[in-house]
């Protein structure tokens, strides 16, 4: 059986992982390690240091000591798209698309980045990974929706939109960052199931954060609990449901909806 | 055919056909309007495509205009030698100071190549060894069989539909749909593994190749530059050419130099003195009336939430 | 010497600049305008003006007044319409002044080249370090800690100096304590002007007022506020000490370099530290 431990095996850990803004030490020491095909709820209160974490692992925020590994090697501070390069994609809290492209032509785009092909300036791009992309929208369920300017679509189909372009770029980790933010619970649910279909599909490891704790429990395999900077617990859901502490943190704070 | 391919056809059939119906007076000014054009539609490319908008893309016009008028001057080139010459010495000058300029967005982005565009100024002002400063260059012609002002027009044209054709396969192609997807949204972009700041200095340096090949036809054209060739409010033309004809559109630059440069002509044989005014009051005016900006300008997501209003 | 007098100049318009985008978010760039303007109402007021020792210093009154007049007709005529809209459209609006500023300018005073001379008192010069230094300067220069002293006193030590620099932070916040944020705006624009047009009323004797006075200083203002730091005062004001310094030893050094060092310098502190030396990030 593999070392769960071992860097080599895990998808991402982060070892003594620091933070902090003015004198607030947000992210004080967390260690992570997720293994492939782990889908991975981080949840905790607010001010839990969620955002912070993520951002740190998304390469938008710097951190100020400790490392992460993807894949095993050390990525820590690396920028955006060169995590993006090496297999991390992610989805954003406030729904980030490229508003005045057509649903194709997102797509189009992620997979000419992802291909490399962005320096090219004399091919007409139109009919590039088309058929890819058309593939990518149907198993979001965006097919129909291919030609329109993606910033009519309704919310729910944007988010689906913005998990089609993380996935054009292969990635092997995707970091969603609440995922079902500003959504109605049946959308919820859905778009969760098809973040659930697609991993078993493909074998994808997954992290995300949430406020949505009927979504945690449905999805995630394993829950890593933050409070107030560090590591509170972790475990497979039924251990976290029914840790005390977790309990008492959490304590007078309804399952939002 | 498509009917925009249609439309294509019939206007290159009238510009073909004009030097038989027009006196040169006409062909000047539509020549001028290709120069107008070429440059417009190249800093679009920066602006209405990559959502960058210079305040300083006269240096490179000027850069291109002095390159060639150099070359012919004082090494003796002939001028389709020396005319090549013009984009690169433009492309040369957009990449160093594209590199500083791009690090930096949106007012910051505008005010360092307003500053850039002011050191070219001033360094073609002060060198007059070599420049001849305020003197400008003088007796920069195109050889014979190009001056006469039909002759110049066609050039021009060729040059022009050329250039033209280069920056919409530009636009169309993967580069292009790159560029506007960091225009629209540049942490996006970063997210599907595109470097932003080397997309956005390749994009200006395009841009200030084409700019610089504008600034190289107009020497030959005006027949000498001068050092305001550089200067800042030069570089207000393509931008006002740019959102008057409508900088979403490949071809809007276009529409808007001929727009332009016929209402300055129209103002300027009256009143002379008039144009700046005109124009000056024009921008304000469009300015204030349009309720959105120009409509889809360098807008979308990264200007509006760097709009300092904090509600 | 001249350098540091050059400086006060700058200092006058690139604190007026500094100023009105501390609390208004616009980069005015017709601010070299103002200061031509400035400049040109100088010319006429001591023209007009009865031949008497104190008519220069009436003009010297007048003439930044005027200019202030000018500033608060532009902001309430036309600035307040633009508040909301993408700084890029402000930017472009002020270019737009600056042509429409600059035919006005030509209209009305003409295409030549005008001077005002010093008055009397300060037409000659002195010695210092055995240096002939006009005398003129001694007073630019003499005026340089009364201004920087006054700024400092208004902006520190009024209720009026607080509401601008409470603006400065957060303008809303300011809004909602009942504060009438709008005519704040105007005062502040007024006074933005008058900084430039004194500026401009105060380098006339000792520069060729003419067109293209607006572009000059425009930019090299722009370095000042840049490297001292859109919205802080004092950097602005040690900004433009070391660039008037700098241009004026500079042109004795490296005559053709000393813009483009200027320039250069500008860049450097734009890629290193975009909100200048004392400036504060945005955002």
């Amino acid at each position: 059986m593999a070392d769960p431990t071992d860097p080599q095996e895990l998808v991402l850990q982060t070892i003594g992982l620091r933070k902090h803004f003015g004198g607030v030490l947000a992210v004080n020491g967390v260690d992570l390690s997720v293994p492939p095909g782990d889908v991975r709820a981080i949840i905790g209160p607010n001010g839990a240091g969620k955002t912070t974490l993520f951002n740190l692992l998304t390469g938008d925020l710097t951190h100020d000591s400790g490392r992460i590994y993807f894949a095993g090697e050390e990525v820590s501070g690396l920028p955006p798209h060169q995590l993006c390069r090496r297999g991390m994609g992610r989805t954003f809290q406030i729904t980030s698309i490229f508003r005045r492209l057509s649903t194709l032509e997102n797509v189009q785009t992620a997979f000419l980045s992802h291909h490399r092909r962005h320096y090219n300036i004399l091919t007409p791009a139109r009919r590039l990974y088309r058929d890819d992309a058309f593939a990518l929208l149907e198993r979001v369920g965006l097919h129909e929706q291919a030609r329109k300017p993606s910033g009519i679509l309704p919310h729910g189909d944007q988010r689906r939109l913005e998990l089609a372009i993380a996935l054009a770029s292969g990635p092997r980790l995707l970091l969603l960052d609440e995922p079902t933010a500003g959504m109605a619970p049946r959308e919820r649910h859905e778009i969760m199931a098809l973040v659930a279909r697609i991993t078993s599909d493909t074998g994808l490891t997954v992290v995300f954060t949430e406020h949505d704790m009927d979504v945690v429990f449905a999805v995630a395999q394993r829950i890593t609990v933050l409070y107030q900077g560090s590591v509170l617990t972790e475990g497979s859901p039924a251990a976290v449901r029914a840790n005390p502490d977790v309990q008492r943190v959490y304590l007078g704070q309804p399952a939002s909806r | 055919m498509t009917s925009s391919a249609r439309a294509l056809g019939l206007l290159a059939v009238v510009l073909a056909l004009a030097p038989l119906a027009l006196p040169p007076f006409f062909l000047q000014l539509l020549t001028e309007i290709a120069i107008v054009g070429l440059f417009a539609t190249a800093f679009n490319l920066l602006m209405g495509f990559g959502g960058m908008v210079s305040f300083g893309h006269a240096a490179y016009f000027a850069l291109g205009a002095y390159a060639a008028a150099l070359l012919v001057k004082r090494a003796g080139v002939p001028m389709l030698l020396a005319l090549p010459a013009a984009p690169l010495a433009a492309a040369a000058g957009a990449l160093l100071f594209g590199f500083f300029i791009v690090r930096l967005t949106h007012t910051y982005f505008a005010m360092l190549s307003l500053a850039f565009a002011q050191i070219v100024f001033t360094v073609i002002f002060k060198w007059k060894s070599l420049t001849g400063g305020d003197d400008g260059l003088l007796d920069v012609w195109p050889p014979v069989m190009l001056k006469s002002p039909a002759a110049y027009y066609y050039f021009t044209l060729a040059t022009v539909a050329l250039s033209l054709f280069v920056l919409h396969s530009v636009s169309e192609s993967p580069f292009g749909y790159a560029l506007r997807s960091v225009r629209e949204n540049p942490r996006r972009a970063r997210f599907i593994g595109i470097n932003v700041r080397r997309l956005q200095l390749l994009a200006f340096v395009i841009s200030g190749a084409f700019s610089g090949l504008a600034g190289g036809l107009f020497a030959f054209y005006n027949g000498s530059v001068f050092p305001d060739f550089a200067y800042f409010t030069k570089s207000f033309e393509p931008l006002v050419v740019a959102l008057l004809g409508g900088a979403q559109s490949f071809f809007g630059p276009l529409a808007g130099a001929f727009g332009f440069k016929i209402l300055e002509w129209l103002v300027s044989r009256q009143w002379p003195v008039y144009w700046p005014l005109f124009l000056g009051t024009i921008v304000v005016l469009v300015i204030v009336a349009l309720p959105q900006g120009f409509v889809g300008l360098a807008g979308g997501q990264g200007w509006r939430t760097r709009l300092i209003r904090k509600s | 010497m001249s350098g540091l007098s050059v400086g006060m100049f700058l200092f006058l318009v690139s604190v007026g600049m500094s100023l009105i985008f501390g609390v208004t978010r616009i980069v005015n760039l017709a601010h070299g305008s103002f200061y031509m303007v400035g400049a040109y109402l100088m010319v006429t007021l001591v023209e007009v003006l009865p031949d008497r020792p104190w008519a220069f210093w009436l003009a010297l009154l007048l003439a930044p007044l005027g200019v202030a007049v000018l500033g608060a007709v532009i902001e309430v005529g036309l600035l307040r319409l633009i508040y909301h809209r993408d700084p890029l459209m402000q930017l472009i609006l002020t270019f737009g002044l600056i042509l429409v500023i600059s035919t006005l300018v030509l209209l009305a005073w003409g295409p030549d080249n005008k001077s005002v001379s010093r008055p009397d008192a300060l037409a000659g010069s002195v010695r210092i370090f055995g240096q002939p230094f006009p005398s003129y300067y001694l007073l630019v220069l003499g005026l340089a800690p009364v201004v920087a002293v006054g700024l400092w006193l208004i902006f520190y030590r009024t209720r009026w100096g607080m509401l601008i620099r409470a603006a400065t932070v957060d303008r809303e916040m300011l809004g909602a304590l009942g504060v009438n944020v709008a005519a704040l705006y105007t005062q502040v624009f007024a006074f933005g002007s008058w900084l430039a047009g004194l500026g401009g009323a105060l380098a006339a004797p000792t520069v060729a007022v003419a067109l293209g006075m607006d572009g000059d200083v425009l930019t090299t203002a722009f370095v000042v506020v840049v490297i001292g730091g859109l919205g802080s005062f004092a950097g602005s004001f040690i900004s433009a000490l070391l660039v008037g310094l700098l241009q004026s030893f500079g042109i004795l050094v490296f005559p053709a370099v000393s813009i483009v060092l200027l320039f250069a310098i500008m860049a450097v502190v734009l890629v290193v530290r975009p909100w200048g030396l004392l400036g504060r990030p945005e955002e």
